[in-house]
Formats: C-alpha cells, structure tokens, sequence
C-alpha cells in the first residue's frame, strides 16, 4: 500500500469500519512511514478531542417535563399528571362531555392496572419457557433491563476497582463458579468494578468496563446447553448485544457503544484470559 | 351519526329516549377505550425514548446551535415522532428518533437561513496558517475545550451531525448511514472531509492566536 491509499483508508480504520485484512495492511504500513504515523496521531489526537472535550449538550430537565407535557396535550390527557399544575393548557374536549367524565381517573387506573396484569401473565408464562423460542429475546430483554438499571440506580458496582485482583476475589467468595477478570485498559476499555447481579433465574457475575463515555456491562456464567443457541448479536432499543462462549462460559457484552467497538473488547478480551 | 349523537349530549338534554342513551353510552365508552389505548401507548413510546433525550438534544444543539431553537426542535421532534410511533417496529429507537430530530432541525434551519446548509468557508480567516501549524502542536491544542467548539461550530450542518453522530454517539458508519440517508462509503468519505474541515479551521484558529 503507497501513502495515498492509507491516507484513503485512514478514516475507516481509525473508526474501526475495516475488515480484518485491510486493517492488517494499514498497521503494517504505519509501523513503517513515519509520515503516515505522525499523520495518523493528529487524526486520533482529534478523533479523541471530539469525544472527550467538545461539549456533550445534555438535555435539561425542563425540556423533558415540556415534552411530556406537550405530549399528554396532544392525546387530550390532562397534563397536570405529567409534571406541571398549570391550568393554561386549551381544553380539547367539550365542557359537557368533560362534566361527564368525572370517573376518568378511575377508567385510566384501570386500564393501567389492567396492562400491569397483562404483562405480569405475559411475563409469568414466559418464564417456564425460558429455554425455548423466544428465550434469547426474553434474556435480551433482561439483558438490557439489568445494564439500564445498573446505570440508572447508582448502583454500577458492588467492588469499585480497576484491579482485578481485587474484583475477582470478591466475585468467587459471592458465586459458585470462578468467573474469569482482566483488566482492559491497556485496549482502551478500562474495568471499573464488579457486581453481582441475577439474570436467568441464576446468579451471575457482572463486569464493568469503561468505553470513553460509555459502559459496558459484560454479563458472565457456566455454559449450559441451551446457552450456545443464541444469536451473535444483538441491536435492541438503541443497546448492543454481543454474545460468545468461551471455555465453560456464556459471555454477554452489552451497551451503547457501537457493534465493531464491541466486537474489538471481546477481542481484547479473550487475548487476556489466561488459557485453558 | 356519533357526531350528532355527541352534539345531542354536548347540549345536556336529560331526559332523553332510553335507546338514544345506550347508543350514547356506548359512544362515550370507545373514547373512554380509545383514551386508555392512547395512554398506554404513550406509555411505551416514553419508556422507548424518552432515555434518548440527551442524544436528541444533543444532536438538535449542535445543528441549530443555539439552546432555544435546539429545545424547539427536540420537542416537537418528539410530537412528530409519538404521532407515527404506531407506525415503528424497528428495534433501533435512538437512530429512529435521530432520524426525525435531524430532519426537524433541517425544516427549521432552511426556514431560518438558507445559506447555513452550504459549506460556509472564509478563505481570508482559514487560508493564512494551514502550513504553519505542526502536527505536534496541533496534538497540544487538539484538547483546547473552547478552541476545538469553536472551530466545530464553524462547520456545514453535514459535518456538524457527522462529527457528533461519530464521536459522541459513537454510532456505527451503518447506523449513521441510515439517519443520513447514504450509503456507507459516502459515511467515510463525509467524515473524512469533515475531519480535513476541522483539522484546517483548527490551524486556522490556532494560527490567528499566535
């Protein structure tokens, strides 16, 4: 490969979006034009500063109570239930129809109650199913339940370290299977603790790692035969899934970061398990 | 029928035929149904979403590049969104809703000004230090917070999203390629160009500060 071409296939590579051989080809060439390397640096000095440094405009709280506000006032519903007491909201209904719904609340509740029971019939005549059809989607679902908990609970870890030393320990005393702990910071995925977690109607080990921004939750267990069956990965809901087995274990990765960003810490991590 | 059986109501007649109340009742029942289906549905569509917000006005604020338009689009982003909710069955919600986002702030951006869409370039500001900036202070002045939003800001729209759709989102080139509607290698060659535009605007920052 000449200079132009790597400057071509610079982006892709630097973004991770090259198969495995041309990547191969870009690394050999960098290793070997200094030109191209230092140009390289630049673009991954800036790659870098565009995540970490340029500013990520959250969304303030108010903008969420307007928006659920304006989306009750778009259904008719009263708004007062999402986040506001203020009465200056156009009425859509008639007056007449509104002095006859003074049972409204009741209806609502029970509608609600009744898809709360709905779900708890779906839910319960799922779980004795759970290694049939439709179990990866349900474990999915888990899966993804239990990341964005852990999110949102503060509750991230049970052992904050990046030690492994320390977080693997602490996991063996809690379970009754030694689930295998590296460290990824070297890769870029940095371990920020460990957690015991229940998926699956079984205990589990949860490990957390650190993608810039981001957390990657990777969910751990003995293999049983079932468990192999499932799909590689999996997109739901904005979340990556991304799942392998290895050894005497079922491995599950998941987060917000994309696929390919995935795929590379399931790399990292297998070099780093010590073999068996 | 219903409209006037409606009407007949609206009007508080209450000694009305017992036929014409059943029918009524049965009326008044299905918006009370229909009400409950609304709401459960609105449910969904916010558990779905709403943990996307920070992505959506994110993406708004750099678009619009100002917080009162950006808080305009995401909201009514999001009303656009709820209204063809029925309509997804995608398992993709964020770059769904972005998708939406992003065509709500160019509806907005082409009313307010035109010539925004366009690469907007100054050649006297930018064209002095291109050459004179090395790479390594350009290392040392990549993390500058100020400097780097600035230049960023500086921008076409179509580089703005891509940056922040790939850098902050940390979306795939496929993910991004579906909001943007374009194919893959457009993604790459897009973001090469935007990456070239920002590193030029950069120099050009840096070299004006010396």
């Amino acid at each position: 490969m000449n200079c132009q071409e790597i400057k071509n296939l610079m982006d892709a590579y630097l973004d991770g979006e090259l198969d495995p051989i041309a990547s191969q080809r870009v690394e050999q060439h960098l290793r070997d034009c200094p030109k191209c390397e230092q140009a390289y640096e630049v673009e991954t000095a800036m790659a870098h500063a565009i995540s970490q440094a340029a500013p990520y405009y959250k969304a303030p709280p108010e903008l969420r109570e307007r928006i659920q506000v304006s989306l009750r006032e778009a259904i008719g519903m009263p708004a007062s239930r999402a986040a506001t007491a203020d009465d200056s909201f156009p009425v859509r209904r008639p007056e007449a129809v509104r002095r006859g719904v003074s049972f409204d609340m009741p209806w609502n509740w029970l509608a609600l109650a009744a898809a709360v029971i709905l779900a708890a019939i779906v839910a319960s005549s799922f779980l004795p199913r759970l290694r049939q059809p439709g179990a990866d989607q349900f474990l999915a679902t888990q899966l993804i339940g239990s990341h964005v908990r852990s999110l949102m609970a503060n509750h991230l870890t049970d052992v904050a370290s990046s030690d492994q030393h320390t977080v693997k320990p602490w996991l063996d005393v809690k379970l009754d299977f030694a689930a295998p702990v590296v460290d990824l910071s070297g890769e870029g995925f940095p371990l920020i603790g460990g957690r015991l977690d229940y998926l699956d109607n079984h205990s589990v080990a949860a490990l957390v790692y650190q993608r810039r921004k981001h957390f990657i939750n990777l969910f751990i267990w003995p293999t049983t035969p079932a468990d192999s069956k499932a799909r590689e990965t999996v997109t739901r809901e904005g979340y990556n899934l991304l799942h392998w087995t290895e050894g005497d274990f079922t491995y599950w990765a998941v987060s917000d970061v994309n696929v390919s960003d995935l795929q590379n810490f399931k790399r990292s991590f297998e070099q780093q398990i010590p073999p068996h | 029928m219903a409209a006037t059986l409606e009407a007949e109501y609206v009007f508080g007649a209450e000694d009305l035929e017992s036929r014409a109340k059943v029918v009524k009742f049965a009326v008044f029942q299905r918006h009370e149904e229909q009400g409950a289906a609304q709401e459960h549905e609105l449910a969904s569509f916010e558990a779905m979403m709403l943990p996307h917000l920070d992505a959506a006005h994110n993406l708004a604020r750099w678009l619009m590049r100002n917080e009162q338009d950006a808080q305009d689009v995401v909201q009514e982003a999001y009303l656009r969104a709820f209204k063809s909710f029925s309509g997804f069955h995608g398992s993709n919600g964020r770059g769904w809703l972005l998708t939406i986002v992003r065509n709500t702030s160019y509806t907005l951006l082409k009313k307010n000004r035109a010539a925004d869409l366009t690469t907007t370039f100054d050649e006297e500001i930018h064209a002095s230090g291109r050459e004179s900036v090395s790479p390594a202070a350009m290392l040392e002045h990549a993390e500058d917070a100020e400097l780097l939003k600035n230049a960023m800001n500086e921008l076409a729209a179509e580089f703005r999203e891509i940056l922040t759709l790939r850098h902050q989102e940390e979306l795939s080139y496929h993910e991004i390629g579906e909001i943007l509607k374009i194919p893959t290698g457009t993604v790459m060659s897009r973001l090469a160009r935007a990456r070239a535009k920002l590193r030029e605007y950069l120099a050009g920052r840096m070299s004006q500060e010396k």
